[in-house]
């Protein structure tokens, strides 16, 4: 505690030197822009693919203040249209305080207070943001888009830290406190309770940890990350559904390798679902799923994408229990998906991008039922085209 | 090969060496900041913006080139031993996800000394030589 205290100080004393500055000096405004069109052989996939869609668009601006060297006040504004998953209402995406209790060359430790983007995987801090990721869809075996905001980002706190020597750096975070849950979570946990009204919200604060390590030029990287989370249905007026709950934790392995013309990456998931007291085909189910991704810098400005990844239930790979216990109404193939995806991304300046992607899927795993609803329409081998352009400032 | 090739070869091998010398990119820092030289890690620790203040608390304010630029990409390739594209992936995942913050890009070199020079704190590249009372040239160890 003393310790703190004197952090606490010593970071007053660094806003009096800082105070001889314009207060408003240091803001930085970022932003982007995206749209993308998506045409797919069968299946609607972010809003009606199959006749061409225009439904995803991602438009996103952010400003950051550092009110001394160690606070920095950050936040985004972000309107995210997804067929029928989003409509483009604009939310805050992030809107947090950062302390820095102690920084060196060596270490760095501090707090982050306000709404956090969670720190899983690859990607998932800066998953709607074009430019930083590979393709113009990301994983979705890991990244799941049609439950986004399960794993999206918690109104809480979070403790990070990161120490650095010769041999690289280690870091880590770990915090908790409310997820942002939405209506996708109902449709994806409870397909088949949709049509009955209810809330699905989180019961206790959720709890999230990330630990990496990287070597010092960042060539190799390595991390763990998780989160664990009990969901629970409010069942409205009238519902025929119990108060039941969906405990899960969700767990990401990933590796990366950066080389001068590629870069390699694999991402793994681990997560254990446990239904309660609730209608769904069973009550216990594990998710397992990767990719494999790489991308090669043909020109710096051009970079072409390959990438399988693959989901599926261990304990019924081919879906047969699954769509016998439903009496067929839940197709086998509904229980996984295996993608091809190859892309080719031309960085036109600094501000402008554009992307061509094509994706082989075989099983419909990966589908939101919300787009869905009739299961029988679904189609086990289907295609997807998309490109996208966008801006950045 | 007789003395007079070995002699000549050795002149332009030193040639060489000295003309590379000469166009390497240098590190500058605000005349404000320590003195002493920096080691590789924490010039990137800089340059990824992960190092938030000097040795005598003054912020560490940095300045770049666009990522297409010549001197930048040498520079971050030689100097820091880093690819452009990992600083950028570093930079945006700071500044879309409120962690962190990005470089102030500057576009002519002329801009880039007049910057750091009345940037207290400040750091930041230059192809070769910066002559300015208020600029020191770093070295990188």
């Amino acid at each position: 505690m003393h310790r703190l205290l004197v952090a606490f100080f010593l970071m007053l004393g660094g806003f009096d030197a800082w105070a001889e500055d314009s207060f408003w000096d240091g803001l930085q405004v970022h932003g982007f822009a995206s749209q993308a069109v998506i045409k797919t052989s069968d299946n609607r996939f972010f809003g009606d693919s199959p006749d061409t869609s225009f439904a995803f668009t991602e438009i996103g601006i952010n400003a950051s203040l550092p009110v001394s060297p160690q606070i920095l006040l950050a936040g985004q504004l972000l309107s995210r249209r997804a067929g029928d998953l989003y409509d483009g209402a604009p939310a805050l995406d992030y809107g947090l305080a950062d302390l820095t209790f102690a920084s060196s060359v060596e270490q760095r430790w501090g707090v982050r207070l306000g709404r956090i983007k969670n720190p899983l995987g690859l990607y998932n801090e800066t998953r709607d943001v074009p430019f930083t990721h590979p393709g113009i869809f990301l994983p979705q075996v890991v990244y799941f888009d049609k439950i986004r905001n399960q794993l999206l980002s918690t109104d809480g706190l979070m403790l990070y830290g990161e120490w650095r020597g010769d041999q690289g750096a280690i870091s880590f975070t770990a915090g908790g406190g409310q997820s942002v849950v939405d209506e996708n979570a109902k449709w994806t946990y409870l397909p088949l309770s949709y049509r009955f009204e209810g809330e699905f919200k989180q019961k206790d604060p959720a709890a999230l940890f990330s630990l990496w390590y990287a070597t010092p030029n960042e060539r190799f990287k390595f991390g763990l990350s998780g989160m664990a989370l009990e969901l629970q249905l409010h069942p409205g007026p009238g519902s025929p559904l119990n108060a039941g709950t969906v405990e899960l934790f969700y767990g990401i392995a990933s590796l990366q390798y950066n080389a001068e013309d590629w870069t390699l990456s694999a991402e793994y998931v681990y997560e254990p679902i446990e239904w309660r007291n609730i209608l769904f085909p069973y009550t216990k189910a594990t998710v397992e799923s990767y990719y494999l991704q790489g991308t090669y810098r043909l020109r710096p400005e051009l970079e072409a994408l390959l990438r399988y990844e693959a989901y599926a239930n261990p304990d019924d790979r081919d879906g047969t229990k699954t769509s016998a216990i439903t009496g067929g109404l839940i197709p086998p193939f509904n229980t996984f998906s295996k993608i091809w995806t190859t892309g080719l991304r031309w960085d036109i300046n600094q501000q402008w991008m554009m992307r061509a992607e094509y994706q082989r899927h075989h099983g419909t795993f990966i589908l939101s039922a919300r787009e869905n609803p009739d299961f029988s329409e679904l189609q086990e081998d289907w295609n997807l085209f998309a490109i996208q352009a966008a801006f950045r400032f | 090969m007789n003395r007079r090739h070995w002699t000549l070869l050795f002149a332009s091998l030193a040639l060489m060496f000295w003309s590379l010398t000469l166009t390497a990119q240098e590190l500058i820092v605000n005349r404000a900041t320590p003195h002493q030289p920096i080691s590789r890690n924490s010039a990137r620790l800089c340059f990824t913006m992960r190092l938030l203040s000097w040795e005598n608390r003054l912020p560490v304010k940095v300045f770049v080139f666009p990522d297409n630029h010549p001197t930048h990409r040498q520079f971050t390739k030689s100097v820091l031993g880093l690819f452009p594209y990992q600083l950028r992936q570093v930079w945006d995942r700071q500044i879309f996800s409120g962690t962190g913050r990005a470089p102030v890009i500057v576009a002519t070199e002329q801009e880039m000394i007049e910057q750091v020079a009345a940037t207290p704190g400040g750091i930041g590249y230059v192809e070769s030589g910066a002559n300015h009372p208020q600029i020191r040239i770093l070295e990188v160890r």
